[in-house]
């Protein structure tokens, strides 16, 4: 196991250096730089080749690819990400709020998720081919279907036309006012939840149509409902795993990945602070952003790697 | 004599009564709330260019002069840092005398020292050092202090603008002694004499400032402080305001979200409009073809419906009036009716576009279709593109719209890799030496994206420029704008935006201009509850 | 009474006639009747872009300053936009657009992937490992991000929106078709085919892609839906199609929000086209799925 764990590890060092390699290119592939961004974005009449020029030595933008590219590295390797090239702050200070405000996003929509997607599962598949099957199913494709963005402007309009109501504008962190944070939150939350039950759901339905196929399961069937399910319980638990691996990796994708719904509220996430930062073509910022959110999802996909093999020593010698 | 005591008394009284109310009309108190939609890059207000900057920043400082907080117009200088000053006959030579008793948030004391230092800094910056305005003050030799109360501007040549580009909004005044140790301390702290002092910045969520007690105004300012919330999204801003969670956004709304806050708030809302001094404009490659011909360039502008377009497009976006190459309504800017007969101005629309297609057939360009690049930068940039991608559709003209980035958007402009394109002007004062700069040949002004050189134009401009009466002037604005509009048709003016701003009726004390960038020091708003 | 080929005739000629594919189409209904659903909108959104040039009633760029902002009536059926436009004929031509955006990059994504995939497979070794990491990387950037950054490279505009689509696909249909095909790999045929000498390109497009043709089409149908609603965010994002072209995404940003309040249908029924659209899609998809391969539905 140790071993596997190991040659696991292994693996994500050249996926992790590849990540960087990928997105520092990129962003010297995209037209502009900073400089230009904050000096003619505005399409300034009284600026000078030199002015830019100077800027571009501070950042270390006049450098060669391969220097920049080493001198960035060498600080990710000490772990130190460096300044935004936009603001000139440490980068860990720019992200530091965003991160918090996308993790607990993200933890309250894959709450949201999990708690409708289990039941919901659970039921479908009890009463496989039912209307309730099919409503449970209509409604979760349904949920997969619609532009969480547009749901999001629905709620607002919704809040708007019938409370006159409308969430509070400003992150406030859980520990300082729980009840304003909540209530900023709890809309994206169930928007974006919803959206990202559908999965979960449809795997939980055929976790639990495969557990119900199990002989003394079915032999249960003559003895009632509750029987049935008290005695999936612990079938269910192995065939939960898959279920498990598309939360976790929903997860992954919900910290960095829901730049359109945070525009529609307004939210103060990693999202939004990534299409600024290539917006304004923040080298720096980008490049720590897309690491950060990769490495997590990377983590993620060996977590459960691990789960597995753990769980099935199968995998471990392939 | 009693009836008489009494009734003298009653006359005091009274007047006492009035008095007061007249003298405490403003009331002391209160945060200030405002969204801001963009946040400031660094702190320096010499290196920036965003009204982002501008709206939770300049109230931590002051200027040398300022425009008058309750001018409309946007263009009276007042005394701010600056008591009083004068110009030499010459016109060469500018005498400031400084304010004494201000002093900067640290209890230090501010001379001429440091008016020349932020000065020298923003005209005559060191290596390394960014100023984006260093271009604007080309004219200055040099900045003295001669004494403590004392600076003084000297000149190349008279400049009739010169006292206009003083009243810059981000020419903060910094400390000496800070300077002299690092020019780059301002970028990431702040320390000024403004109204309001500095307590916290949040990255991507608000700035907060408290009111300054020992600001040299004396009584000023009301406030006990703000808070300038960040948010991009204009939804979210005009939410803010709605739900009563923020009092005003400086930059302006757009009609639709005037009309749904006057709808949901009534009262509550006061909304003050003013034309804008920020027009888009359209960019013809004179070095591509067909759009080297005067003929097409005329025709693409008879195409358009101006007048239709005031009308429509003041429903749905941030633009209203029709106008040249000044801010309608300001002393140079042409009337409305000697506008009308500048060919795409003319009233009668069936008549230009039957004169539009003439031309186009004349110069053989029928069936003119090209790539029209645009800023990402949905209002108004987008409303207006639709618009004229339809108005030109109806000459026959088929039209491809290319969204670009705003950060890379200057680049093909830049370089010349476009054949039409959308162009911006903004300033924060009208002005006609800096407004009609942007139109002066490529090689005086980089910035042209037209990239013509037309020497006529060039000297119509000089001559407004060093004209000695304002009748004079006005003759060589309309010379100017008849060949820039009309007989050239170098650029197309759309519509010139309007700024709109429906705010908490709590808000009192503040004036609308025609620049976002006016007007927020905040010294003189007070809340009234 | 021996069975001649006659009686064999007759019997099976018992009931009357059906086309094979009309039998295969009722049959999909009768066991999968959401799946049935979700085609039968696929056919009408499909029939609706095809015919948009006589169905919709105005011409989809046609502004009217005088009607803007209307609301539904008999002339405009879902109300205009904020420029005269008529909301009906621009979510009409907006299918197409829609269709378009989700074909291409579906198919460009799916194929690329599915070559990727196989010819990763069928060489293994060091190849195999090299293009499986690079996966691995691409796959580790969020959809959208992605996306993002090839429209900052790519521009904007219906092609661009295409290929920032289809780039964050690649990866995912490769994975998938690999696995089917490393099992293909080991068929005996493929060793028949390489002793016989044929050339690698041969083999695989020849003997393997036709046997992973199933994953195939599940990922291609799995990521239609996802294509059209990428592109809604994106086109909502303004990174995506552009105006004056008719697209749902783009029919949802600005004024759609702005006048939101007075004017819901700009924000209603685009919403409910692209909803709609994807739905069919993902129904569709996921009865196909269970179909074309009954053991993925337990994966």
């Amino acid at each position: 196991m140790l071993q596997y764990i190991f040659k696991r590890v292994l693996l994500m060092i050249p996926t992790l250096f590849g990540v960087a390699i990928i997105i520092f290119l990129l962003l010297r592939v995209v037209p502009g730089d900073v400089v230009e961004a904050r000096y003619m974005a505005q399409g300034s009449q009284f600026l000078s080749q030199d002015l830019m020029d100077q800027e571009r030595k501070k950042l270390g933008l006049d450098q060669p690819l391969w220097r920049q590219f080493t001198s960035w590295m060498g600080g990710v390797l000490r772990l130190d990400f460096g300044l935004s090239m936009w603001t000139g702050s440490p980068i860990t200070e720019e992200i530091k709020l965003r991160f918090a405000l996308s993790l607990q996003l993200a933890i309250m929509a894959t709450a949201v998720a999990t708690l409708l997607a289990i039941p919901l599962g659970i039921l479908s598949a009890i009463k496989q081919d039912t209307w309730i099957d099919y409503a449970v199913r209509v409604f979760s494709i349904a949920g997969l279907a619609m532009p969480s963005f547009w749901l999001g402007i629905l709620m607002i309009l919704g809040m708007l036309i019938i409370f006159k109501w409308l969430p509070p504008m400003v992150y406030t962190p859980f520990w300082v006012n729980p009840w304003d944070n909540l209530a900023q939150l709890i809309w994206p939350a169930l928007a974006v939840g919803y959206r990202y039950s559908a999965v979960a759901t449809r795997m939980m339905r055929s976790a639990m149509l495969e557990v119900l196929r199990e002989d003394y399961i079915r032999t249960a069937r003559a003895k009632g409902l509750w029987l049935k399910l008290i005695l999936a319980r612990h079938a269910l638990k192995n065939a939960l795993l898959p279920v498990i691996t598309v939360i976790g990796l929903e997860f992954a994708f919900l910290l960095g990945g829901l730049v359109v719904t945070e525009q529609v509220f307004n939210l103060n996430g990693l999202g939004l602070l990534f299409v600024e930062a290539i917006s304004h073509r923040d080298y720096t910022l980008t490049q720590a952003l897309v690491l950060i959110v990769a490495s997590f999802f990377i983590f993620v996909n060996f977590a459960t790697d691990i789960a597995y093999a753990w769980l099935d020593p199968r995998i471990r010698f392939r | 004599m009693m009836k008489r005591l009494a009734s003298l008394l009653t006359v005091a009284a009274s007047a006492m009564l009035v008095m007061p109310a007249h003298v405490h009309a403003q009331k002391y108190g209160g945060e200030l709330i405002f969204p801001v939609p963009s946040e400031p890059p660094s702190y320096d207000g010499h290196r920036e260019e965003t009204f982002g900057l501008i709206h939770p920043l300049a109230p931590f400082y002051n200027t040398l002069l300022r425009v008058d907080p309750n001018d409309r117009g946007g263009t009276k200088p007042y005394p701010s840092i600056a008591e009083s000053w004068t110009a030499s006959a010459d016109g060469k030579t500018y005498t400031f005398k400084i304010r004494s008793g201000v002093k900067f948030h640290d209890g230090s004391t501010l001379t001429s020292k440091d008016v020349k230092a932020s000065y020298d800094k923003i005209i005559f910056p060191p290596e390394g050092v960014g100023s984006s305005r260093k271009g604007q003050y080309a004219d200055v030799a040099s900045v003295e202090a001669p004494d403590a109360s004392t600076v003084v501007f000297r000149l190349k040549r008279p400049s009739g603008s010169f006292i206009a580009s003083l009243l810059s909004p981000y020419n903060f005044i910094y400390k000496a002694d800070i300077l002299a140790k690092d020019m780059h301390w301002y970028e990431k702290n702040i320390m000024g004499t403004g109204p309001f002092t500095f307590v916290e910045h949040v990255k991507g969520s608000h700035v907060v400032g408290k009111k300054n007690a020992n600001y040299w105004d004396k009584g000023k300012p009301y406030l006990d402080g703000f808070r300038a919330i960040f948010i991009r999204s204009s939804s979210a801003q005009v939410a803010a305001v709605r739900g009563e969670r923020a009092h005003i956004q400086f930059r302006g709304f757009t009609p639709a979200d005037r009309d749904s806050l006057k709808a949901a708030l009534g009262d509550k809302i006061t909304v003050q409009e003013s034309p804008w001094d920020c027009i888009l404009m359209v960019a013809l490659n004179h070095e591509k073809k067909p759009f080297d011909d005067k003929r097409v360039r005329r025709a693409l502008s008879l195409a358009l419906d101006r007048y239709q377009a005031s009308e429509a497009l003041s429903k749905i976006a941030i633009v209203k009036s029709v106008a040249g190459v000044q801010v309608p309504g300001t002393p140079y800017a042409t009337p409305p009716e000697e506008l009308e007969k500048i060919a795409g101005y003319w009233k009668d629309i069936d008549k230009s576009r039957a004169e539009a297609r003439r031309l186009l057939k004349e110069a053989g360009a029928e069936n003119l279709s090209f790539t029209f690049k645009n800023r990402g930068t949905p209002m108004p940039y987008e409303p207006l593109a639709v618009w004229l991608i339809d108005q030109w559709r109806q000459i026959g003209v088929t039209v491809k719209q290319e969204v670009i980035e705003p950060a890379a958007y200057y680049t093909p402009l830049r370089s010349g890799d476009f054949q039409v394109a959308m162009d911006f002007q903004c300033g924060y004062i009208v002005e006609p030496d800096l407004d009609m700069y942007k139109f002066l040949s490529v090689d005086r002004n980089h910035a042209n994206y037209g990239r013509y050189t037309d020497r006529v134009l060039d000297e119509m401009y000089d001559k407004q420029s060093s004209a000695t009466s304002d009748e004079e002037r006005k003759k060589y604005i309309r010379a100017f704008e008849k060949r820039l509009l009309d007989e050239e048709a170098h650029y197309l003016m759309t519509l010139q935006w309007h700024r709109i701003i429906p705010h908490s009726s709590k808000v009192k004390g503040w004036t609308v201009t025609p620049s976002h960038y006016l007007n927020n020091t905040l010294d003189v708003v007070w809340l009234d509850q | 009474m021996a069975v001649t080929k006659e009686t064999l005739e007759t019997l099976t000629n018992t009931e009357p006639a059906r086309p094979r594919w009309l039998q295969a189409a009722i049959d999909f209904t009768r066991k999968r009747p959401l799946g049935a659903l979700g085609a039968v909108i696929i056919l009408l959104m499909t029939l609706i872009a095809v015919t948009a040039h006589w169905l919709a009633p105005y011409d989809a760029l046609a502004t009217d300053y005088g009607a803007m902002l209307a609301s539904p009536s008999s002339q405009h059926w879902l109300g205009t936009d904020a420029y005269g436009r008529d909301v009906m004929s621009r979510i009409i031509y907006g299918s197409q657009t829609a269709l378009i955006v989700g074909l291409g990059a579906s198919l460009i994504g799916g194929t690329l992937g599915a070559l990727i995939g196989v010819a990763s497979a069928y060489f293994g070794g060091r190849i195999d490992l090299i293009v499986e990491r690079f996966m691995d990387v691409l796959i580790s950037f969020p959809l959208i991000i992605l996306a993002l950054a090839v429209v900052a490279i790519l521009g904007t505009g219906l092609t661009n929106v295409m290929l920032a689509i289809a780039i964050p696909m690649i990866p995912r249909c490769a994975r998938v078709v690999r696995s089917s095909a490393l099992a293909v790999r080991e068929m005996p045929y493929v060793d028949a085919a390489r002793a016989a000498g044929f050339r690698d390109s041969r083999i695989v497009l020849r003997h393997m892609l036709p046997n992973v043709m199933a994953p195939y089409l599940i990922m291609v149908t799995a990521f239609l839906g996802q294509a059209i609603l990428l592109e809604a965010s994106l086109s909502f994002l303004g990174l995506g199609v552009q105006e004056p072209v008719a697209a749902w995404g783009l029919m949802l940003r600005g004024a759609a929000v702005e006048f939101a309040e007075t004017a819901p249908w700009m924000a209603i029924f685009p919403g409910v086209a692209i909803s709609l659209a994807v739905f069919g899609f993902n129904l569709f998809g996921d009865s196909l799925r269970d179909a074309l391969d009954p053991r993925l539905r337990t994966q």
